[in-house]
């Protein structure tokens, strides 16, 4: 009881505790404290963004360890190193084909995500599709401004990817079986070093298509600019299969 | 007498609501029958319920009828209500955010009906989520007794997710399969972070995308408009003039962008042209001729600076004396505010300012000459109408600190002169004609008729001379000689470094009445103070 008391004494104000007469103008107010409740949208966009702020940090230690000088050369090695660092730091994390795509766009914001470099930021995006938990992930694209290059690296086999808008250099290289699908065009250098699966590009490709090539398949809706040395696989060009054929000479551009 | 009904059931409600929603500054609503704007889409919705003019409310009788059988009037007003108030409160606030909706959505969307449709969509969730989330609100009930369409059953299912509550949308079947993915990825978006809205609306456009683009088809086919949005249409008659003003004034100023000001403004120019924009019948109140958009935004940009003015003792015939009132714009000096009228406040719209007159006598006072503005529009300086011209936009503020005490201004915009390269207007008050002759861009050679000068300097004793330049004049040292035989007050302005600017400098350097300001960003413009001269008697 005496609790009680006390506590509503605290919550009166000094003015009317001395004189009950006094009425606080702002009284009325008191039962403005709203129904403010916790939606599953707090929740949703809470969890979202502790994922994205993972993500990113992993893509800024792959830039630390990998491109200290902000300079990175597409060679073999550095292509392989690169890789086998994001794959440490993708590793922990739980995130969706959503938490990719975000990444994607979050790239172009330098708010966001400080530097943009096209070769590990593609090996970093092809590390988070074949370590994401879903089999088929549709990545919405189109209405980026940068290409991203190397997207596709080492696709595994049972893995769809399927991105809406184009592609820049070296897509779906070192694929080995998963289905890459790109409903705009692709840059130069697709596919090189692929050793199995298929690659689809929806409309034009670009040079030295299929470059060192080991197996699987090259599909295009639309022209190849140039194919490479294929050692090995198929690549059609608006369903007619124009390696192995005669139709096109490696290196020769059309 | 349905309607006195539902007026009453307003009248009851309406304090409890604006105590809800902490005395939001709205007039009482009114109800009323709401024109339909067509008639095909009736099947799949029930019209519009709340139409929001200048800050007024007022609720479809009709809607409201069609609803009765699913929520009873007092819930469906009260929705309806939470939602128009949820406008004004929180989102979209202001113009200046509902235009830049409009125009992030438009990147990703580019045909201007859907990306409408997009901010549209966008500002109604936005709103509703708020209202769900601070306060206590029918809007729910509201959502799971409309009829709906492809786009608001996804924004429905939408909804039922974000706020936790059953609208009565399946979460199985082929419909709900078909939108999981659209809905996973929009209830990603932080709608209710305002810092974020620019981001979140273009996710938002890039995920609807190609259900707006599947309904714009099916309603191509039907060969008719989509449905009314229940919740009301948001076009620019929610705002007024002085906030389609402000609004136009801040987007300019973020932006920075002529092509992407341009662009909006020709989306919104019938209503600009209903709110009164339009050229030829001045800034007040223009009948429809086609908005110039660039005029627009070198007025609206320069109306976010104010260049200093230095005022001349002037031969009067007698003091001026306060006169009249009349309303106070963003620039106008603050001396002349009158604070009894105008509340205290300093606010577009509310302050006013005295208007003087001069009464009878004669004597020497301080006052604001007459000004002759001079523009370079060569083929050195940026077309003012393809990019951001610093030009344009310094002689714009000088124009308006002329005009704004109450001078006339006077411009001749040259290029190639002596080869009919200039447009001359004569001295005027009429900012319009002013701006559309600043803007005006000759390309070509830059030289000066003095003969054309002339005319307009003779017979004004007082009269401050303009020049803005980039100084590669090739007769400029016929304009240095004519500067030195006037003694009229001159500020020369010229943008960017080069050697003729370095000659002009030196050759005036020991004229008293000639000032000289360099602009190389648009932050060095209110450093321009016009008519300032330099004090030659400094004892060090």
């Amino acid at each position: 009881m005496r609790n009680s008391t006390s506590e509503r004494r605290k919550a009166e104000p000094a003015a009317e505790r001395l004189n009950p007469k006094i009425r606080n103008p702002f009284e009325e107010f008191k039962t403005f404290t709203g129904e403010k409740r916790d939606l599953p949208l707090d929740r949703i966009v809470q969890s979202t963004e502790e994922v994205m702020d993972r993500i990113r940090k992993g893509y800024e230690k792959l830039l630390e360890e990998e491109a200290k000088e902000l300079v990175w050369m597409v060679q073999y090695n550095t292509i392989i190193k690169a890789y086998e660092v994001a794959e440490k730091y993708i590793k922990e994390i739980d995130y969706s084909a959503e938490d990719i795509e975000d990444f994607c766009f979050a790239l172009e914001n330098t708010q966001r995500v400080p530097y943009l470099i096209p070769g590990p930021a593609g090996i970093y995006i092809s590390a988070l599709c074949n370590y994401a938990k879903e089999e088929e992930i549709v990545l919405k694209l189109s209405e980026l401004k940068t290409e991203i290059n190397l997207i596709g690296f080492r696709l595994p086999s049972g893995k769809r990817l399927a991105i809406e808008g184009d592609t820049g250099d070296f897509t779906g290289i070192g694929l080995e079986g998963g289905e890459l699908v790109v409903e705009g065009n692709a840059k130069n250098w697709t596919g090189a070093g692929m050793r199995g699966g298929v690659i689809w590009v929806k409309k034009n490709i670009g040079l030295h298509t299929g470059e060192w090539m080991m197996g699987g398949e090259i599909r295009v809706g639309g022209r190849i600019r140039s194919l490479g040395n294929i050692v090995e696989g198929k690549v059609f060009e608006r369903d007619k299969l124009v390696y192995p054929g005669k139709a096109r000479i490696p290196n020769l551009y059309y | 007498m349905e309607e006195q009904s539902l007026q009453a059931i307003i009248e009851e409600i309406w304090p409890r609501l604006k105590r809800k929603h902490f005395y939001p500054e709205l007039p009482m609503p009114t109800v009323g029958e709401l024109p339909e704007p067509n008639q095909d889409g009736e099947e799949r919705s029930e019209g519009v319920g709340l139409e929001m003019k200048q800050k007024q409310m007022r609720i479809n009788s009709a809607f409201v009828h069609k609803m009765r059988e699913r929520m009873s009037d007092r819930q469906v007003i009260e929705a309806l209500l939470d939602h128009g108030i949820t406008h004004y409160t929180f989102c979209p606030w202001d113009f200046h955010t509902h235009l830049m909706l409009y125009a992030e959505a438009k990147k990703v969307v580019p045909d201007k009906g859907l990306a409408k449709r997009v901010a549209d969509c966008f500002i109604d969730l936005i709103a509703d989520t708020h209202c769900v989330k601070k306060r206590s609100t029918e809007i729910p009930e509201l959502h799971r007794c409309l009829k709906k369409g492809p786009v608001e059953e996804v924004i429905a299912s939408l909804c039922q997710k974000i706020w936790g509550i059953d609208l009565g949308i399946p979460a199985f079947g082929a419909s709900a399969k078909k939108n999981e993915a659209i809905v996973r990825r929009l209830a990603r978006i932080p709608y209710l972070d305002r810092s974020r809205w620019p981001e979140s609306i273009q996710k938002f456009a890039r995920s609807l995308k190609p259900l707006l683009y599947e309904e714009q088809e099916e309603q191509e086919n039907r060969g008719g408009k989509g449905a009314s949005n229940p919740q009301g249409e948001h076009d620019l008659t929610h705002y007024s003039r002085d906030e389609i003003d402000q609004g136009l004034r801040d987007y300019v100023k973020r932006t920075m962008a002529l092509s992407e000001f341009k662009e909006v403004i020709e989306d919104f120019s019938e209503e600009l042209k209903e709110a009164g924009y339009g050229m030829e019948g001045g800034m007040g109140r223009g009948l429809s001729t086609p908005i110039d958009s660039d005029v627009l935004f070198y007025m609206k940009l320069a109306e976010n600076y104010s260049i200093p003015l230095k005022k001349l003792p002037l031969e009067k015939k007698g003091v001026l004396h306060p006169h009249s009132h009349s309303p106070w714009e963003v620039g106008s000096p603050f001396q002349d505010v009158d604070i009894w009228t105008s509340f205290g406040k300093v606010m577009p719209g509310i302050t006013q300012i005295w208007k003087k007159r001069e009464g009878k006598g004669r004597g020497k006072m301080e006052g604001t000459p007459d000004c002759l503005i001079a523009i370079d529009s060569s083929g050195s300086m940026i077309n003012p109408r393809k990019s951001l011209s610093y030009a344009v936009l310094g002689a714009a503020c000088a124009a308006n600190a002329y005009l704004q005490n109450d001078a006339n201004v006077a411009v001749y915009n040259f290029s190639d002169a002596p080869m009919g390269g200039k447009d001359i207007l004569d001295y005027t008050n009429r900012r319009e004609d002013i701006y559309r002759v600043l803007c005006r861009y000759f390309g070509g050679g830059t030289a000066l008729d003095l003969d054309d000068l002339i005319p307009l300097i003779r017979g004004r004793k007082n009269l401050d001379l303009f020049i803005i330049t980039d100084m590669k004049i090739t007769n400029l040292e016929t304009l240095i000689s004519f500067f030195g035989e006037i003694e009229n007050r001159i500020t020369a302005v010229h943008i960017g470094e080069n050697p003729y600017a370095s000659r002009f400098e030196k050759a005036v350097e020991k004229k008293r009445n000639i000032n000289i300001f360099t602009v190389k960003r648009k932050e060095d413009i209110p450093h321009i103070v016009l008519g300032k001269i330099r004090e030659y008697f400094n004892p060090t």
